[in-house]
């Protein structure tokens, strides 16, 4: 990982002691420098004394939901929010992502998944100020300002829409984006509900930078949540 | 009333009729020379009034015709014949018939009219009072004792019978008055009138239209109760033991009644339905929450191995070896944190399910309180002092169990009081058995929380606010093994501050003891 200029500081929130302990030992050994609290209250607290740049959050908190420390710290904080949950309950997850978090990692998760997601906020938070990137995943090209789409050096034929979904996806890269998020940002606020019609685009979109139909190597889908593009890490440096 | 009004009137207005003609005659004439002729005819009148308003029409119309001969034979010359020589008094006899009919008739109609006004107010006022006694009932026994009584008392009946639907018979549901043994024949005419009810017409039947009532040969009446899902019971009232018949208007009543009986078991079914939906939804709520609590017991200690091990095989980071022994020693203590999760699930199904063997003898409960402590991680152990009297209590227990719930009181006082909160166990010989306490310095446990503690994976906040350590099973599994010993335990507050937790063990077995599973539903 690269070394900026000054270290960056994560906020890890569980109640569970193990966790905190094992959390601890993955993140500190990559350089982050870690604040640790147990409650919800102890959270608020530290998150106002040191801004961190990232937030590491349990959903299951003794003293308030992880939901509601979502809400709060994004009445004033930027910094992404990384969900931690055990529960495989989807409706949590959209609420924790609708309440203003970036991603999320059900338990038992792995060192290697932890900080691949944190990475890819890290590299998002970042990327919000400069001009959008070129992504890449695998053989899939995606020039997001020059709106052109290559897949193993031939250029891919997109419709205006399917591009705008794969472009979102894309300055998302690595991160799980809501069906929400794309419909509103594609085709507006109000056609946040309209599932469906997202889903025919992206079939769509699928049948044409997919290598294999049937098993999506670049536009993952979370079940029940939305969908991911499995994009390659930028080189270090 | 109504109904024994109508039959005297019915067997004595004819003779009321006939002695009211027959004295009024006598009266009459011992001052037939005071009046003239026609005089006497428009007293004779006055009595056919009298007799039509207290008789009605027919006795009316027999005073009439009696009073027509009454007063020709006595009255209009030549006396004591039927015989009229003035041709004036034909016309006058027989404008005297037909009015006398007339009024006869017409007072006999009003009359009638009013009884059955009243009879219908009647009717509507039992309905009513039959209505409300059925909406301020609850229970099934309660609105059957109000419908009967209500039933004999309006139309004088001698008993009446509630009959429901029991499967594929009539089961007798109440009876007015009270009868040792139950008359089996109106069971059966009961059975008869339901069997007599086409399958058609009940299918066909909406919830508002009146249920039918079978005026059967001996003379009672027998309604079919009707619900949504078919008939659901007989009405039955059975025959005067005075032979007199019900009238049409006691049937309709009945069937009144029978429907609201109809809408009444209705309710409750529904009611009956709406319990069981919502102990279900309970039942699955309290499932799912003990599924949500027994995977996040488990995943955790799974979650941090994973994140521990999985970042032990990462290469980006070089490992020395003092790293990896810290490692190393973080996953030994989530695996032992796995395992006690684990066990303590087990323990507590084995409990539940009546499966873990108890195998009680007599010991000195010193030897148990020693066994609990050893069982303690050895850094609380000195945070324990023991209080037990010269002579140790003897208790007859299963050893195991005990030192558990021994182990498992010190370790909750231990988590949950703070650190610098001395820990004693102490016990007594008390009343007709032994008390075994534990008690700390800590915060205390609120008076909301002394029962929920007991609870299955409920865990307080310790006083650093950290969730403590502990799986959340350990009182719950104390308070299973305390039961079956015959035990109870209890949570009380210490002064000025602490917790103590008091077990009370009755010496002896106690055969009666509550199976845990029926305590915990």
């Amino acid at each position: 990982m690269t070394v900026p200029d000054r270290p960056t500081r994560i906020l890890v929130v569980d109640d569970e002691e193990q966790i905190r302990r094992a959390l601890k030992s993955i993140l500190s050994t990559r350089g982050y420098v870690l604040e640790m609290a147990a409650t919800a209250e102890e959270a608020l607290l530290k998150a106002i004394d040191a801004p961190p740049d990232l937030v590491v959050l349990d959903l299951a908190l003794p003293d308030r939901s992880g939901i509601e420390v979502c809400r709060e710290l994004r009445t004033w904080m930027t910094a992404p929010i990384l969900i931690l949950s055990v529960r495989a309950n989807e409706t949590d997850k959209i609420q924790a992502l609708d309440e203003g978090a970036d991603d999320y990692l059900t338990k038992p998760f792995s060192a290697g998944e932890l900080l691949a997601r944190i990475r890819a906020l890290l590299r998002r938070a970042a990327a919000l100020t400069s001009p959008p990137p070129i992504v890449t995943a695998g053989e899939l090209v995606i020039d997001i300002a020059r709106r052109r789409v290559t897949h193993a050096g031939v250029e891919v034929p997109l419709t205006p829409t399917e591009f705008d979904i794969l472009a979102f996806l894309a300055r998302n890269a690595g991160l799980v984006v809501t069906q929400r998020m794309i419909l509103e940002r594609v085709w507006g606020p109000e056609w946040a509900e309209d599932a469906q019609t997202l889903r025919v685009h992206v079939s769509n979109l699928r049948k044409k930078i997919e290598p294999r139909p049937g098993g999506p190597r670049y536009i993952i889908t979370e079940p029940g949540v939305g969908f991911r593009l499995a994009a390659d890490e930028p080189p270090a440096g | 009333m109504t109904a024994r009004l109508s039959t005297i009137v019915s067997k004595h207005g004819y003779l009321l009729a006939i002695v009211a003609i027959a004295l009024s005659t006598l009266l009459f004439l011992a001052g037939r020379d005071l009046f003239a002729k026609g005089q006497w005819a428009l007293l004779y009148l006055l009595v056919i009034l009298l007799v039509a308003g207290a008789a009605g029409t027919r006795p009316a119309m027999l005073a009439s015709v009696l009073a027509f001969f009454a007063w020709n034979f006595f009255f209009l010359p030549p006396y004591h014949t039927l015989l009229v020589h003035d041709p004036k008094d034909w016309l006058s006899l027989v404008a005297f018939l037909v009015v006398g009919l007339l009024v006869g008739l017409q007072t006999g109609r009003l009359r009638e009219r009013e009884a059955r006004a009243v009879a219908r107010e009647q009717e509507t006022a039992a309905l009513n009072r039959f209505s409300a006694a059925v909406a301020s009932q609850t229970s099934t026994e309660q609105m059957t004792e109000a419908c009967l009584n209500e039933i004999v008392k309006v139309l004088g009946a001698d008993s009446a019978s509630l009959f429901v639907v029991d499967g594929n018979d009539l089961r007798l549901s109440g009876e007015t008055p009270d009868r040792a043994t139950p008359d089996p024949a109106v069971a059966e005419r009961a059975r008869r009138a339901m069997a007599s009810e086409p399958a058609q017409i009940a299918q066909e039947r909406s919830a508002d239209a009146p249920a039918t009532v079978a005026a059967v040969a001996d003379g009672g009446l027998y309604a079919v109760i009707h619900s949504p899902s078919g008939a659901a019971g007989v009405l039955a009232v059975q025959a005067r033991t005075s032979g007199a018949p019900y009238s049409p208007n006691a049937a309709r009543l009945v069937a009144s009644l029978a429907n609201l009986v109809g809408a009444f078991l209705e309710r409750e079914q529904l009611q009956a339905v709406a319990t069981k939906a919502a102990a279900e939804r309970e039942a699955d709520r309290l499932k799912s929450s003990l599924l949500s609590s027994v995977s996040h017991e488990l995943k955790t200690p799974l979650a941090a191995l994973t994140a521990t091990v999985s970042n032990l095989l990462e290469s980006d980071v070089h490992w020395d070896e003092q790293s990896v022994r810290d490692e190393l020693r973080a996953i030994v203590g989530d695996v032992a944190r796995l395992n006690n999760s684990i066990g303590a699930l087990l323990d507590l199904s084995r409990l539940e399910a009546r499966a873990w063997e108890q195998r009680r003898e007599l010991y000195e409960l010193s030897d148990i309180v020693a066994a609990g402590i050893e069982a303690l991680p050895a850094h609380l152990r000195q945070r324990v002092t023991v209080d037990l009297p010269e002579t140790t209590p003897v208790v007859d227990v299963d050893f195991s169990q005990w030192a558990r719930v021994v182990q498992n009181l010190l370790e909750n006082a231990v988590l949950y009081a703070g650190e610098d909160s001395p820990v004693t166990i102490g016990a007594r010989d008390w009343n007709d058995g032994v008390r075994i306490w534990v008690e700390d310095r800590g915060p205390g446990i609120a008076l909301e929380e002394r029962e929920t503690v007991f609870e299955k994976f409920y865990r307080g906040h310790s006083t650093s606010g950290h969730a403590p350590s502990g799986t959340g099973l350990g009182l719950a599994i104390t308070r299973e093994i305390v039961r079956s010993h015959g035990g109870t335990v209890r949570v009380e507050d210490v002064v000025p501050h602490g917790a103590r937790f008091v077990i009370a063990l009755p010496s002896g077995r106690s055969p009666a003891a509550p199976t845990p599973a029926e305590e915990m539903s």
